[in-house]
């Protein structure tokens, strides 16, 4: 099967996962194979795509001319198939955890939950392959809405006020300031193509060209800049499987995800270099960064403690891809996989706690590290790589975003690296240390042991990646190098 | 046969209107409606290919050629409008079948599907024709019609809406024929064409400024631009849902219509911009109306006055497309001409099926829809979608060319009303989106609508969505008609 | 109207004249003022005479509700009907020229046969009109 054919199949796959899925319904055991089967199939395709990138193939399908000229298109680059891979390889392991959560908690409604969770990788899929701004849009707006339904799933009061929340900032940043940028970016380019180098040169001046940058900076609310980021607390009223593929990878990732391919393809890093007030950009991630870090300082909700940390980490990329030195751009992009694997590990843990002992408060966790091995140990893998310890993922992309850093002298991005990781050791290790080291003070409700096997067996395996990929980044490395690979030799 | 096709669309509903108001019963005179509006539109289609190939169609009523005798021209802006209001026709009148008897018996059945006969023909009529008296005498034929359907509604205050509405429209139809007179008065003609040849040279008297308020202002009128939309809530809440659906989605639009063939070609743009400022009373009005519209419309307690609002709002999107009285903005005014149609008239469509079941279409008759009644409640969703403005729906298409004509004029801050009047949509919106989702069913045992009424209502929902992606019909022929409109004059 | 014996004595003889002045008047609209309209309005004033003497049920004998309906349905067939034989002929639609052999005849005849439709609606609706209203004035 041609690479192309493949890429195809990446979209259809979770889109008739999604009927079939339906169809299953009324049997769980087989609603819950055809999940995991279209999830392998899925990551199968992309894994096609993969080699088919690596071998040099040229790929790129368009579909439909919609307007004007403007076409939904998808073709693939190291940062499209990267997105890819680690949105259809988590859903695998997700969808694991997610046969035991759902079940562990006695959820109803669990067919629209997988159906939706489908349609959800569907667009995520779309916004990864995405060869313009008008497809990534299309699929933006899809993924907005179809995790609506996830997020609301529990269907009570405090779910139908999360799910206000989070559609009304979603559409409102999507329609005021992304759409405005991207209708902007084509009266004055005449195309939306993703092209290396941008679009934008010699285009549109510089002025202007800062007012566009923060548009799309606030129009694209799912990489959680402040102050549109209040959708991500806002979201965790849904279940931790949502929780943990969507906002910790599917959703955020899109979000970040447009951002680097903004400035990258859009844009282009040599002509932002030249706007002025662009740094205003850095500026802006760097407070979130140190801001969520703060807020996250006093939350006692796990869930919420862990969304605020996302924010701060989200923002860690979008300094890094601002920054516009090639190391950080590198990083940003690593990040992007180093905080997914972590980040997974530890919202998966934080749902283990809940469906074993009902606990949601850091204050309830003393000494559950002794009740809890596995699922602890996890967290303790996935805040290391938080705060960016080795042999965690999260040391090697700090240590690019670095060296990106001391590229182009930027002190400010410096300073708040090294404020911030000690703001998140701050507020992730008293929670390992109390859970093994503390005596539980409160008897629980109940005995209880380690989480249903399915939810561990998921944890554990993240928890692995995350350590693994400190070794074996290799290839990840030298496939993301490609994006700037232009300014490195440069460089040199 | 084929010469004849611009009369054949007139006459066929002509002809089976007082055919229909001989019988007896519901279903003869539904029978012949139906056939009808589907000749019609086979007819409309055609025409559309003929001056696609041909360019300007003429045709002379009885062989009296212009400017003595009355033409019938299509030319693209017709055409499309032509194709909208019978295919608009050819999809209510199946669907009113069930509709009609659940909400007006079988003894006025015949009366009514007349006088749907006679609003189809007065539409039809005064889109075709090339005479501005004519105009009028259809416009009369059409709201006579349409005060008569407005009547039958179920709820007594039907008989005042359509008074009311009787009032203002005879109004706005006598300031349209005071405006013809006093261009008669002056050239002495009253073919469109040859006003057109002839009015240059005149448009310094003031008998023609005047004529031109008196037009404009009448039309205005008709097409419900604020302040003068007064009557359109009550009337569009208070009538049968199948008039509604046909009605909210044909009877403003041919009055735009009639606004641009106007201002367009008989005044042109030279005249209609430059020597009387057309934007400046347009725009303003355009732009209040949208948002006091808009706001109006999330308060509201029942569905269909609330898109009743909505329609006020969209209508003004129009209005604004033309003020611009450039290319771009004239096309995306009839782009959302178009589109508009479509979405409304599966919005209202929707919700007769909700009314045929639920008994109303209060905000409660909503409540749990997603259960009780799911096709129905998604083809809702979907028609709100579009009214939002989310990519692959028609509604995103006239909304990105409506900024992007807005963006080529420098004119940030309307770009930002028409953005904000999108966020306004998701309120409204989302409000019955919720309470479908989230309240529970005041009685659960009511069941899905029947399919005689789901069948156009999806027929129409995917419509939406299919020319939201393969724009050919819309956005090539919107651009054409826009291209000959600000050719302005006439072709012969 | 019972009592006035007079009314009711010169509206009898009138009447017939008001219909034969009303068919005059349809007739010749070709060559003086009139043709459809008018003369349907006089026709219809002779029923409402009648009405006004002689009471609601009195002209319900003479003519239905339901016949009237259909005449004034009638009425717009034959317009448009004509304008359709215009084009199954081969002309325009309502090109009068093709209805005869000259087209002087043609025209006469077009003319005549579509005001003779507009008439007969016309008249028929008047009267619709008049027994709406005198209708609620009765007991049922």
């Amino acid at each position: 099967m041609s690479a192309n054919t493949a890429l195809i199949l990446s979209l259809l796959i979770p889109l008739i996962g999604a009927v079939l899925i339906a169809l299953a319904g009324r049997w769980p055991n087989l609603r819950e194979a055809v999940t995991l089967t279209t999830a392998v199939l899925l990551f199968a395709a992309v894994i096609r795509v993969l080699m088919g990138l690596n071998d040099g193939e040229v790929i790129g399908v368009e579909l439909v001319t919609v307007f004007s000229g403007l076409s939904i298109a998808f073709n693939t680059e190291p940062l499209s198939i990267l997105f890819a891979m680690i949105a259809s390889g988590l859903w695998i392991v997700t969808s694991v955890y997610a046969f035991g959560y759902m079940r562990g908690t006695k959820e109803k409604n669990q067919t629209r939950f997988y159906v939706c969770f489908a349609i959800a990788l569907f667009g995520a899929m779309g916004v990864a392959f995405s060869a313009n701004l008008l497809t990534l849009f299309i699929f933006y707006e899809v993924l907005t809405l179809s995790t609506y339904p996830l997020v609301t799933h529990k269907g009570d009061e405090k779910a139908k006020a999360g799910g206000r929340t989070y559609l009304l900032i979603l559409m409102t940043t999507s329609l005021i300031f992304l759409l405005p940028a991207i209708v902007w970016t084509y009266a004055v380019a005449g195309t939306l193509d993703f092209v290396p180098g941008g679009i934008l040169e010699g285009k549109l001046d510089s002025g202007a060209a800062t007012l566009l940058l923060m548009l799309f900076l606030f129009g694209v609310a799912k990489a959680a800049v402040m102050p549109v980021h209040r959708w991500l607390p806002a979201a965790m009223v849904a279940p931790t499987p949502v929780s943990a593929l969507l906002h910790a990878v599917a959703v955020v990732k899109a979000g970040v995800f447009t951002l680097i391919k903004v400035v990258i393809y859009i844009f282009g890093t040599d002509y932002l270099a030249d706007v002025p007030y662009e740094s205003v950009a850095v500026y802006l991630a760097g407070f979130t960064i140190v801001a969520a870090s703060c807020i996250a300082l006093r939350q006692t909700n796990i869930k919420r403690l862990l969304a605020y940390s996302t924010i701060g980490q989200l923002s860690y990329i979008v300094m890094a891809t601002m920054a516009l030195a090639p190391f950080s751009e590198i990083g940003a992009a690593i990040h992007i996989a180093a905080h997914a694997f972590a980040k997974i590990t530890l919202f998966f843990t934080a749902g283990a706690i809940y469906v074993a002992s009902k606990k949601t408060e850091i204050t309830q966790l003393n000494g559950i590290g002794l009740r809890m091995p596995f699922t602890m140990v996890a967290f303790a893998v996935g805040a290391l790589s938080m705060i960016g310890v080795p042999p965690t993922a999260g040391f090697v992309s700090k240590w690019f975003i670095i060296a990106g850093a001391f590229q182009l002298e930027n002190y400010f991005v410096l300073a708040v690296l090294l404020i911030s990781t000690a703001l998140n050791a701050a507020y992730f290790l008293p929670i390992i240390f109390n859970a093994f080291f503390k005596k539980e003070d409160v008897a629980p409700a109940y005995d209880h042991q380690e989480a249903p096997v399915s939810m561990v067996a998921a944890l554990c395996f993240t928890a692995t990646l995350t350590i693994l990929f400190f070794f074996f980044n290799g290839p990840v490395l030298e496939l993301e190098s490609q994006i700037v690979r232009g300014e490195i030799l440069n460089e040199q | 046969m084929l010469t004849h096709l611009p009369v054949l669309v007139v006459l066929a509903p002509l002809l089976a209107a007082p055919v229909a108001a001989l019988m007896r019963g519901a279903f003869a005179p539904w029978v012949v409606a139906t056939l009808v509006s589907w000749f019609s539109f086979v007819c409309s289609l055609l025409l559309l290919a003929q001056v696609s190939d041909q360019g300007v169609i003429v045709y002379s009523m009885g062989g009296w050629e212009a400017p003595w005798g009355i033409e019938y021209r299509i030319d693209f802006a017709n055409a499309l409008l032509l194709v909208l209001i019978t295919g608009l026709a050819s999809i209510v009148m199946p669907y009113a079948r069930l509709s009609v008897r659940h909400e007006i018996g079988d003894e006025r059945s015949p009366m009514f599907y007349a006088a749907m006969l006679l609003l189809v023909l007065g539409l039809c009529g005064m889109t075709a024709t090339g005479d501005a008296f004519n105009i009028f005498v259809f416009l009369e034929i059409s709201s006579l019609a349409t005060y008569t359907l407005l009547a039958m509604g179920k709820d007594r205050r039907a008989l005042t809406s359509s008074f009311s509405y009787l009032v203002m429209g005879t109004i706005g139809g006598t300031f349209y024929l005071i405006g013809v007179g006093f261009l008669y008065v002056m050239t002495g003609t009253l073919n469109i064409a040859d006003l057109a040849e002839r009015l240059p040279a005149l448009s310094d008297s003031a008998t023609v400024r005047t004529g031109f308020a008196f037009i404009v202002t009448g039309i205005c009128l008709k097409l419900a631009l604020f302040p003068l939309h007064l009557w359109l809530p009550n009337a569009y809440t208070f009538a049968p849902s199948a008039v509604t659906a046909l009605l909210g989605a044909t009877a403003t639009k041919v009055a735009v219509y009639i606004l641009v063939r106007m201002v367009f070609t008989v005044f042109g743009v030279e005249f209609s911009f430059v020597t009387i400022p057309l934007s400046d009373v347009l725009v303003p009005l355009a732009i209040v109306g949208l948002l006091s519209a808009s706001s109006v419309s999330i308060m509201q307690p029942n569905v269909k006055r609330m898109l009743a609002y909505s329609s006020v709002a969209q209508i003004s999107y129009i209005i604004l497309g033309i003020g611009m009285g450039t290319a771009m903005g004239l096309t995306a005014a009839l782009l959302h001409v178009f589109n508009h149609g479509v979405m409304k008239a599966a919005l209202f469509m929707a919700l007769g099926a909700v009314s045929y079941r639920m008994g109303g279409t209060d905000l409660k008759h909503m409540n749990g829809l997603a259960r009780t009644m799911p096709l129905t409640f998604w083809a809702f969703v979907i028609g709100g979608l579009s009214l939002i403005g989310v990519p692959l729906t028609v509604g995103f298409v006239s909304k990105w060319h409506l900024i992007l004509a807005a963006m080529e004029l420098g004119w940030w801050p309307v770009v930002v009303v028409i953005l904000v009047g999108s966020i306004l949509a998701v309120i409204y919106i989302g409000r019955v989106v919720e309470a479908g989702f989230f309240k529970e069913p005041e009685d659960s045992t009511r069941r899905e609508a029947p399919a005689g009424l789901l069948i156009p209502l999806w027929i129409l929902v995917i419509a939406n969505i299919w020319l939201g992606i393969d724009t050919r019909l819309t956005v090539d022929i919107a651009e054409a008609a826009a291209a000959q409109l600000m050719a302005g004059g006439v072709v012969r | 109207m019972n009592d006035h014996l007079i009314l009711r004595v010169v509206g009898k003889f009138l009447i017939p004249y008001v219909m034969l002045f009303g068919l005059y008047v349809q007739f010749h609209g070709d060559f003086g003022p009139g043709g459809g309209f008018q003369a349907g309005v006089i026709f219809a004033s002779g029923f409402v005479i009648y009405t006004l003497l002689f009471g609601l049920r009195s002209t319900q004998q003479i003519v239905s509700e339901g016949f009237l309906r259909v005449i004034s349905a009638s009425g717009v067939l034959i317009y448009a009907g004509v304008g359709v034989a215009s084009m199954l002929m081969g002309g325009e639609f309502l090109n009068y020229n093709v209805l005869a052999a000259n087209p002087i005849a043609g025209q006469h005849i077009g003319i005549m046969v579509i005001e003779f439709g507009v008439g007969l609606t016309v008249a028929s609706t008047m009267t619709l009109l008049l027994m709406m209203f005198a209708e609620r004035g009765l007991p049922s």
